[in-house]
């Protein structure tokens, strides 16, 4: 968390009427804003996925074949709105949402194996094997699918998930100094709270932008506005994320190298995608390659002048590398 | 029976004996229930919980089931009820470890006891069985009835021994129910803790002894 950031958490809720009437709020509802090379869904539907009703939205010709698209952590579907139109030139675009994001349903706790079940039985719910293409958490679920379920997958696409750094993901450049029984005390007293546990209300669609250009300032405004219209909503309190604040609180033990413990089972073509530019979600390029020298069938490619979301950063220079990589 | 919130499940903790002394709280093994304690012995107040999943308490939608999820539905437990000695066979035992180790200063001690979800799923995730990890995720033993299914998951998670023996040194003080019996890696580093000493395996003779101690 930035400094920004943390003086914003430190405003309690209810100053939030009193900073929208400064504002001149009057209370009618943000229209549903655009983007330049953005296209919304074709077709949204839900998806039943052992009782979890998951949102999935379609681009392109359904007789085309299909390709499966899997976002990232605290991501949604309609982050695909740049890519998959371009993707849908060629292929039936299949965006599944993940549980406890976006418009799809809730669980009680998250465990990334039901979200690679989730993406195995979207496949297999399309009836022939798929292209399967993930970006970051979405990358290495899918990269697990395609262990999980072979038969189901045609070629593979990783973008930058190839895992957390072996320390994990440190925001402030500095480990956790604190010994595993305190974090983990840490951990017990978070869930001691977590039934009142709710986001805190932002007063505008502006602050969560800014809220959120502060953690990814590689992503222009203009997009962020965008793609957050759909991973929020707006409240009576105002603006809170979709995404369930219980994702993500979990606690357990982790061993970087059990990231890519099965992926020398791969054996469909694999695309492992990155950006080039510094970015503090970007797993360093050393690990990546030590990660991935596992993938018998490993192709790698690189996006000039992205970062970490290198879909929405670059997604014409994305699409380009998909479609040459994708056959139809 | 009191009903505790952890995040949205319902925890179900049965307080089965009011008494002057130590309170021990009871953690039961996989597919077990508070019921499992009903005729324990033990000098002071007795608490029995229901994990999630088990007994009168919510299931888990997902059947997300992991050791550090329920030791979450027992620190409830010990929010309502205060400091107190554990005792917890199979899964209940790796609970009641990590439960001492991360808040030693609610827990005195901990009776650890053999029975379901002991063993866990090894040290590392098993490599061989990835080729039917789908049908493996969603496929489970049979449970009793009003048992969630989804518990087995608790039978096959992973626990390294270095893991383990953080909260092991962590703890004030570890009995290890030893009867000659097969023990998991992880109860093997919780054994080189210098807050483990030995015990008997059968529940009333270890919980007397833990008693005794305290006299």
């Amino acid at each position: 968390m930035t400094s920004a950031s943390r003086t914003r958490s430190m405003r309690g809720a209810g100053s939030v009427a009193l900073r929208r009437a400064v504002r001149g709020y009057v209370g009618g509802a943000v229209s549903e804003p655009s983007h330049p090379g953005a296209a919304a869904p074709e077709r949204s539907r839900d998806f039943v996925s052992d009782g979890f009703r998951l949102r999935v939205h379609e681009w392109g010709d359904p007789a085309a074949a299909p390709l499966v698209l899997l976002h990232g952590g605290f991501d949604h579907g309609r982050g695909f709105d740049l890519l998959a139109p371009l993707l849908a030139t060629r292929f039936h675009v299949v965006a599944l949402t993940s549980r406890g994001h976006g418009d799809s349903e809730w669980d009680d706790f998250y465990a990334w194996p039901n979200d690679v079940a989730d993406a195995v039985n979207l496949m297999r719910s399309l009836a022939r094997p798929v292209h399967l293409v993930g970006h970051s958490r979405g990358g290495g679920q899918a990269t697990d699918a395609a262990v999980w379920a072979p038969d189901c997958v045609r070629r593979l696409v990783n973008i930058d998930g190839f895992g957390p750094p072996p320390e994990g993901f440190v925001l402030r450049g500095k480990p956790d100094p604190r010994s595993l029984p305190a974090r983990f005390a840490a951990y017990l007293d978070g869930r001691r709270k977590a039934s009142e546990r709710r986001w805190r209300p932002y007063a505008s669609l502006e602050d969560l932008v800014e809220r959120r250009a502060a953690q990814n300032p590689r992503l222009s405004r203009e997009w962020l506005r965008y793609f957050l219209y759909f991973g929020a909503r707006e409240t009576e309190a105002g603006w809170v994320w979709k995404t369930d604040p219980e994702f993500g609180t979990g606690f357990g033990p982790w061993r970087p190298e059990w990231v890519a413990r099965t992926w020398h089972r791969l054996r469909m073509p694999v695309l492992a995608v990155a950006g080039t530019e510094p970015d503090v979600w970007r797993l360093a390029e050393e690990i990546a390659a030590e990660r991935l020298a596992a993938v018998p069938t490993l192709e790698r490619a690189a996006v000039a002048g992205a970062g970490h979301f290198v879909h929405m950063e670059r997604p014409r220079e994305t699409a380009d590398l998909l479609l040459g990589f994708l056959e139809p | 029976m009191i009903a505790l919130a952890h995040g949205r499940i319902s925890i179900a903790l049965h307080p089965l004996r009011e008494a002057p002394g130590p309170t021990l709280l009871c953690l039961h093994e996989v597919a077990g229930s508070a019921a499992d304690f009903r005729d324990v012995a033990w000098p002071g107040r007795v608490f029995a919980l229901d994990f999630s999943g088990h007994g009168r308490s919510g299931h888990v939608r997902g059947g997300s089931y992991y050791p550090e999820t329920l030791a979450g539905d027992a620190d409830a437990a010990l929010a309502r009820i205060g400091p107190a000695y554990l005792v917890g066979a199979g899964i209940g035992a790796y609970v009641a470890l990590l439960l001492a180790g991360g808040r030693p200063e609610q827990i005195p001690g901990a009776v650890l006891l053999p029975g379901a979800g002991l063993m866990g799923g090894g040290e590392v995730p098993d490599w061989s069985s990835e080729d039917d990890a789908h049908a493996r995720w969603r496929s489970f033993e049979p449970v009793p009835p009003g048992c969630d299914p989804a518990v087995r998951r608790l039978e096959r998670d992973i626990r390294p021994r270095d893991y383990a023996r953080e909260f092991a040194l962590a703890a004030r003080r570890l009995l290890l129910g030893e009867d000659g019996g097969a023990r998991p890696p992880w109860w093997e580093a919780v054994r080189e803790s210098p807050a483990a000493a030995r015990a008997p395996a059968e529940p009333a003779r270890a919980l007397a002894f833990l008693a005794a101690s305290l006299e």
